[in-house]
C-alpha cells in the first residue's frame, strides 16, 4: 500500500498522570525533544501519548497504576492531525479517561464500537528500554510485537485473539474444576480451535510482514556481512480441526501444567545471527541492534498497513546503546517523516540541521512541570 | 443521612441496570413529590409479581391465568408452528427477533449460557424443560440464536451436538452486515465475519 497519509499530535492535555499534575503541550510537526533529569516525568509523557492513542500502557499491567497519587482519574487529551497528500487535513480529538475502577476512551467525544478501533485510529510505535530485551528475552515480548502488527494487518485476527485468550481461560477453569472429561469441555475446545486456527492464521501473516521488514532494518543497523535468519515457529495450528484434535489429547498434560500446551500462545518468532539463536548465541550489542531492528519493522509494518506514517515515541534509547548505534538511531529519525517524540538527558546530542526551527521543539521536565526553551 | 425508609428506596433503586447513586436519589425524591405516582407504582409492582411469571413451557414473559397456569402468548397461539423452535439467551433476545417479524414458531428461553468462570455448567442450564418443549410440541428443528460471544457459540455448540443425536435438525443464526447500510460503514470485524461466513449464490433466499 502506498502511504499518503500522515498522522500527527497537535495539541496534548494531561491531569493527574503519574507525577505529572498538568501538562499542556502544543508539539511541533516533525521532532520533539523532550529533556530533563531521571524521575522527572519524561517517560510518564510519553506513555500519556501512549494511552491517549491506544488506550493501553507499555509499562505495567495495570492502567489504572497510571492514576496520579491522591488524584481521582488520569485524564489524556489529544488533538490528532491527519495530513493526507491534495487534501485538506482532518483534526479528531482522542480522550483517555482512567479511573481506579471504570475508564472512558472516547474519539471526537463518542465512545467507539470496539476498542480496537480506537486503538487503530492514530497510528503509533514505543520503543522503550524494556524493548532493548525483544531478541533476548522470552518469547512473549515477541510476541506482543507481533500482535501490534496483527492489530492493523489484520483486525479479525486481532478480534479471534480475544475470544481465543477468553475460550484458553475458561477452558483452563473446566479442566480445573472439572476435570478432562464434559459435554461443555468439547463444546469449549470446538470454540477455542476455530478462534485459535483464525488468530494463527493472523499471526502467520504478521510474522511474514514482520520478517520481511526486518531483514533490510537490520541490515542498516549492523555489519552487512553478518548473516542473519529469521522463522516462524508455530504453536498451534491454523486448521481448527487439527487443533481441536491437538487440544483433546492434551487434557491431562494442560491439566497438570495448569496452561494450554497447544496454540499460537506459545509461538516463537526465531532469530538466528550466523546460524545460531540469538537469543542465546549473540552478543549484548547484537541483541540490541537485533531489537532495534525489529522495532523499524514494526513501524514499517504498521505504516504498511494502516497507509499511514504512524508516529513515533522513543524513551530514553540511546542511553542503553553504543556510541555507533546511537548515530543510526538518529541518523534514522533525522530521514523519518514520523513526527518523533524522544526522551534524553542530554538533549545537546541531538543535531538536526536540516530541521526547520518550526518543525523542532524543545521542552524541559523539571518535577512533572514543562518548561519551555 | 437520608432517613432510613428514604435510603433503603435508593439503594433498590440503584440496583437497576444503568441506574447509578444519583439517579437513584432523584428517582426517590420524585416518589415522594409524587404521591399518587408512589402508590400506584408500588401498586402495579405487587401486581406484577403476582401476575406475571416466566411461561413454564418456553421461559418468556407470561401473565398468569384464572387456573394459575402461565403460559405465554406464544406457546399458546395454535397458529405458531410447533415444529420449529428458536433457542435464545434471555427474553430481551426473543423480543428483539419476534420484533422482526419474520420467526413463525416458537422459542426457548435458557435464562443463562455456560460460564466456566462462573460455574455455570451443562447441568445448571434448564435442559430438561427444553426437552419437555422439544416432545410436547413435536420439534422439528431448532435454531440457536445464542449470542455470538465465547459463552454463547459454546453454548450453542454443546445445544447443536446434544439435538443432532436426537435426529433434530439443527441451525445457527448467521452473523453479518446489517440491511440498509452500505458495505463502506460496516465495521471491519462483522464485515470480515460476513466475508468469512459467505453463501453460495444459489442459496440465498
Amino acid at each position: 500500500m502506498t502511504v499518503t497519509r500522515r498522522v500527527a499530535f497537535e495539541r496534548v492535555m494531561v491531569r493527574s498522570f503519574r507525577n505529572l499534575a498538568s501538562i499542556d503541550f502544543a508539539p511541533a510537526g516533525r521532532l520533539n525533544v523532550i529533556a530533563g533529569d531521571n524521575g522527572q516525568g519524561k517517560t510518564s509523557l510519553i506513555e500519556a501519548l501512549y494511552v491517549a492513542s491506544t488506550s493501553r500502557t507499555f509499562r505495567s499491567d495495570k492502567l489504572r497504576d497510571v492514576i496520579q497519587e491522591g488524584a481521582e482519574q488520569a485524564v489524556v487529551r489529544a488533538t490528532v492531525l491527519g495530513e493526507a497528500s491534495g487534501s485538506v487535513p482532518l483534526r479528531h480529538e482522542q480522550r483517555a479517561v482512567v479511573g481506579p475502577r471504570a475508564r472512558s476512551f472516547l474519539i471526537d467525544g463518542k465512545k467507539p464500537q470496539r476498542l480496537s478501533d480506537y486503538a487503530v485510529r492514530t497510528p503509533i510505535v514505543v520503543f522503550h528500554p524494556g524493548d532493548l530485551e525483544l531478541a533476548s528475552g522470552p518469547a512473549a515480548r515477541r510476541r506482543t510485537l507481533l500482535d501490534r502488527v496483527l492489530l492493523y494487518l489484520d483486525p479479525a485476527g486481532s478480534e479471534a485473539r480475544l475470544r481465543f485468550q477468553q475460550a484458553l481461560r475458561e477452558r483452563q477453569r473446566l479442566l480445573s474444576e472439572r476435570g478432562t472429561r464434559g459435554a461443555d469441555l468439547d463444546a469449549y475446545e470446538a470454540v477455542l480451535a476455530q478462534h485459535g486456527a483464525r488468530f494463527a492464521q493472523g499471526r502467520q501473516r504478521a510474522v511474514e510482514a514482520v520478517l520481511e521488514a526486518l531483514e533490510p532494518a537490520f541490515r542498516r543497523m549492523a555489519a552487512p556481512e553478518l548473516p542473519f535468519r529469521g522463522a516462524y515457529v508455530p504453536g498451534g495450528s491454523t486448521d481448527p480441526g487439527a487443533f481441536e484434535e491437538q487440544l483433546r489429547a492434551r487434557r491431562e498434560r494442560d491439566l497438570r501444567r495448569g496452561a494450554a500446551t497447544f496454540g499460537p500462545q506459545r509461538d516463537e518468532l526465531q532469530l538466528e545471527l550466523g546460524g545460531r539463536p540469538a537469543r542465546s548465541h549473540a552478543s549484548q550489542g547484537q541483541q540490541r541492534i537485533l531489537a532495534l531492528a525489529l522495532k523499524l519493522a514494526e513501524l514499517e509494518c504498521v505504516r504498511a498497513a494502516s497507509g499511514t506514517q504512524p508516529i513515533l515515541l522513543l524513551d530514553d534509547v540511546s542511553s542503553e546503546l553504543d556510541p555507533a548505534r546511537t548515530g543510526a538511531v538518529y541518523g534514522f529519525l533525522r530521514e523519518s517523516e514520523s513526527q518523533v517524540f524522544v526522551t534524553t538527558t542530554r538533549p545537546e546530542l541531538f543535531v538536526t540541521p536540516g530541521l526547520e526551527p518550526a518543525e523542532r521543539v524543545d521542552v524541559t521536565l523539571r518535577a512533572g512541570e514543562l518548561i519551555s526553551r | 443521612m437520608l432517613p432510613e425508609p428514604l435510603r433503603r428506596v435508593v439503594q433498590m433503586f440503584a440496583r437497576l441496570p444503568g441506574v447509578g447513586e444519583k439517579t437513584a436519589q432523584r428517582f426517590a425524591l420524585q416518589l415522594m413529590s409524587d404521591e399518587s405516582l408512589a402508590s400506584e407504582l408500588s401498586r402495579e409492582l405487587a401486581a406484577l409479581v403476582q401476575n406475571v411469571r416466566p411461561c413454564e413451557r418456553c421461559g418468556n414473559i407470561a401473565e398468569v391465568d384464572a387456573t394459575g397456569a402461565a403460559v405465554c402468548g406464544i406457546c399458546s397461539d395454535p397458529r405458531r408452528d410447533g415444529r420449529l423452535l428458536c433457542v435464545v439467551a434471555r427474553v430481551q433476545d426473543l423480543i428483539a427477533i419476534e420484533r422482526c417479524g419474520v420467526m413463525r414458531g416458537r422459542y426457548f428461553v435458557l435464562g443463562k449460557l455456560l460460564s466456566p468462570l462462573d460455574g455455570i455448567g451443562p447441568d445448571e442450564l434448564p435442559l430438561p424443560a427444553l426437552d419437555a418443549k422439544l416432545r410436547a410440541d413435536g420439534v422439528e428443528e431448532v435454531i440457536l440464536a445464542t449470542p455470538p460471544s465465547v459463552d454463547g457459540e459454546a453454548t450453542a455448540l454443546l445445544l447443536g451436538r446434544e439435538l443432532a443425536h436426537r435426529g433434530i435438525r439443527v441451525s445457527r443464526i448467521a452473523s453479518g452486515v446489517p440491511h440498509g447500510g452500505d458495505l463502506e460503514f460496516a465495521d471491519q470485524i462483522t464485515l470480515g465475519r460476513a466475508i468469512e461466513g459467505r453463501r453460495n449464490v444459489d442459496s440465498v433466499g
